[in-house]
């Protein structure tokens, strides 16, 4: 039986060969149609990827806002953050008390930089713990960190100044660079840093006394509250509902919802024509290889009825189409990979300048390649198996009359 | 022709076939057609030519012959190609469709010559005439090339058929047909293609080559003149029509 089989094998070998015009028709007619598919899904697995990407991964998207200046005291802000829906919140000091003037010794300038409210899992600073803890540790924006020369676990100087009492004061402050942030976290001269620092020269521009680093002043409040804060939602998805809830709560915010809208109802708009154009297009490609395929059979219809004839049982007749039809599988296949991989190269080389480095237009995964070959084979093996039948259930002597 | 007559000077011999009431109908468009063979003895290593013009249903009887067309009713149906052996009943495989016996049958003892060739286009020469012994698993002992040589189609070995005449093809069919030692050869028509002097010429080379391989053999032919030098035996047969022309019946016997 196996030794039948194998000469099956050969003989449909040495046939797809000898044929080898007949067989690349056969082959570029379903490359014809599966290497456009495969462009096709990789533009839309490429493109809705990289956008869905670029949602989930840029925190801006999941920022929260509110619009103007409120009274927002700890027990309030407590209240939100114990909300599930919430992942980092800070409060923000006023923002004109949020400066600070900074200096290096290798840079000899002074950088006027905008302090921003940081903690511990700040989503827009590399994940490491409490890069901002305490009164002293800062992580300085690129641009400001260009301007500076300075880079991580140098030492700038911070300086303020305020009029208290009829006199001008300036105060100065040695800041360790924990980390220089990401371009993308904060695009201007800034550096992020704890909510204490923040309050202690919010103090100290106001005339009040900050003990912790000896400055000298009238005494603080008892009970602080801040005209805003820093909100990231938990992902993308719960920024509608944080922004309904904020807005139940009388507290008007600005977010990126409508933007998150509107890519996900493209995104699901393109999955759907994307699906309808697969279904049409793997119908058609079924077509198109089975009718060949079937053609073949029936062109051979008088070699099978020799092969029979010298005494073949059917069951090893069946074979000979089922090999040749997996080699054309198998061979469109690879076709149709080479022009889809010609084809992502020129369209992400075109669109290299509009993305970031490493993002591509289009793109499929080594699993995508593996359900096209498995596709294809599927449809080579049910088409020729039916034809292959189909033949072997003519009676010989009407195959060998045939001329 | 009755049966006793018949069977009288060959009881003594092997009979490779015996058939009994052997009728094939077919059927189209209205028109009937019927092969009936009350009785048909063929012993072996006889030589045998069935005559006939196209039409008259030889085909059919040799289709039937290599098991590759069930009759449509049968008496008897024996085939004995060893005659250590007990006789085959092929009308029962064909009743309980063991095809594939018929074919493991048609494979080891049958070889056949097509009207037109009927090579293998994807398979040289060689591979060609080696196909049966290949599918037997039989080992290259230069039959193929004695063959060829005798055939005269030793330098074609390699070349594929489209390099070869009709001729040459027809050599070649000829070459693979014999090449495993079958117990009989099976010919329809297989000078029929070519011109009367190559026809002649393979015809006799044909017949020459089955004595040496003491091999029994069937020969179709529509000219009794093309064949009888050769000393076959012819199997008589009347065509005969009725129902107003829409039952043409052919009877063979011998």
């Amino acid at each position: 039986m196996v030794g039948a089989l194998g000469k099956v094998f050969r003989l449909a070998s040495r046939d797809y060969l000898h044929e080898w015009q007949m067989s690349g028709c056969f082959v570029l007619a379903l490359a014809a149609v599966l290497g456009p598919m495969l462009v096709l899904f990789g533009l839309k697995f490429g493109i809705v990827g990289a956008m869905v990407e670029q949602l989930i991964e840029d925190p801006h998207n999941r920022e929260i806002r509110p619009v103007g200046s409120g009274h927002y005291d700890h027990a309030w802000l407590e209240g939100v953050r114990a909300q599930p829906q919430v992942v980092f919140l800070v409060p923000r000091t006023r923002s004109i008390a949020a400066t600070i003037e900074l200096g290096s010794q290798s840079a000899m300038r002074i950088v006027p930089a905008e302090l921003i409210a940081s903690g511990r899992g700040d989503p827009l600073l590399p994940a490491a713990d409490d890069l901002v803890a305490g009164l002293t540790r800062v992580v300085v924006s690129q641009s400001a960190a260009e301007k500076l020369g300075i880079e991580a676990g140098d030492t700038v100087d911070g300086s303020l100044a305020r009029r208290f009492r009829g006199h001008q004061e300036r105060v100065h402050l040695p800041l360790t660079v924990a980390a220089v942030a990401p371009a993308r976290a904060f695009p201007r001269d800034g550096a992020f840093v704890s909510v204490a620092l923040l309050d202690a020269l919010e103090d100290f521009r106001d005339g009040r006394a900050v003990p912790a680093l000896g400055w000298e002043g009238d005494p603080a409040d008892s009970e602080r509250s801040y005209p805003g804060f820093r909100l990231y939602a938990r992902s993308i998805y719960d920024v509608a509902d944080l922004r309904d809830a904020f807005a139940k709560l009388g507290v008007d915010v600005q977010t990126q919802a409508a933007e998150i809208e509107l890519v996900r109802r493209m995104e699901r708009n393109l999955t759907a024509i994307y699906w309808a154009i697969a279904v049409i297009g793997l119908v058609g490609f079924s077509l198109s290889l089975g009718a060949s395929l079937w053609a073949n059979i029936d062109r051979k219809r008088k070699e099978l009825s020799v092969l029979r004839l010298v005494g073949f049982r059917t069951g090893d007749i069946v074979w000979f189409p089922m090999v040749q039809a997996l080699f054309t599988a198998l061979l469109g296949w690879a076709l149709a990979v080479a022009i889809y991989q010609a084809a992502a190269w020129v369209i992400n080389d075109m669109m290299a300048a509009q993305l970031d480095a490493g993002q591509q237009v289009c793109r499929l995964l080594p699993m995508h390649y593996g359900v096209a070959l498995g596709l294809a084979c599927t449809a080579a093996v049910v088409a020729s198996g039916l034809a292959g039948l189909r033949s072997a259930r003519v009676e010989p002597s009407e195959g060998l009359r045939e001329l | 022709m009755s049966t006793e007559a018949a069977t009288e000077p060959q009881s003594r011999q092997t009979l490779i076939y015996h058939l009994r009431d052997v009728v094939k109908t077919r059927e189209a468009e209205g028109v009937a057609f019927r092969l009936r063979v009350p009785n048909l003895q063929i012993a072996v290593g006889e030589k045998i030519a069935l005559i006939g013009e196209s039409g008259c249903g030889k085909s059919t009887l040799l289709d039937m012959l290599v098991f590759i067309l069930q009759p449509s009713a049968t008496a008897a149906f024996r085939f004995r190609p060893v005659p250590e052996r007990e006789a085959e009943d092929v009308d029962t495989y064909w009743k309980q469709g063991k095809l594939n016996e018929l074919g493991e049958l048609r494979k080891r003892h049958i070889g056949y010559v097509m009207q037109t060739g009927g090579l293998l286009p994807y398979l040289t020469v060689h591979d060609n005439m080696n196909l049966c012994r290949s599918v037997l698993g039989l080992p290259r002992d230069g039959t193929v090339e004695h063959l060829a040589e005798e055939l005269g189609i030793a330098p074609q070995l390699d070349k594929l058929p489209d390099a070869l005449s009709t001729g040459e093809r027809q050599r070649v069919a000829i070459g693979r047909a014999l090449a495993h030692r079958p117990s009989i050869v099976i010919a329809d028509e297989p000078t029929a293609s070519l011109d009367p002097y190559s026809a002649e010429k393979i015809m006799s080379l044909f017949i020459q080559l089955v004595d040496e391989f003491n091999t029994t053999v069937i020969l179709a032919s529509h000219a009794w003149r093309h064949v009888k030098e050769l000393g076959l035996r012819r199997l008589d047969h009347q065509t005969s029509h009725s129902d107003g022309g829409k039952l043409t019946e052919t009877v063979v016997s011998g």
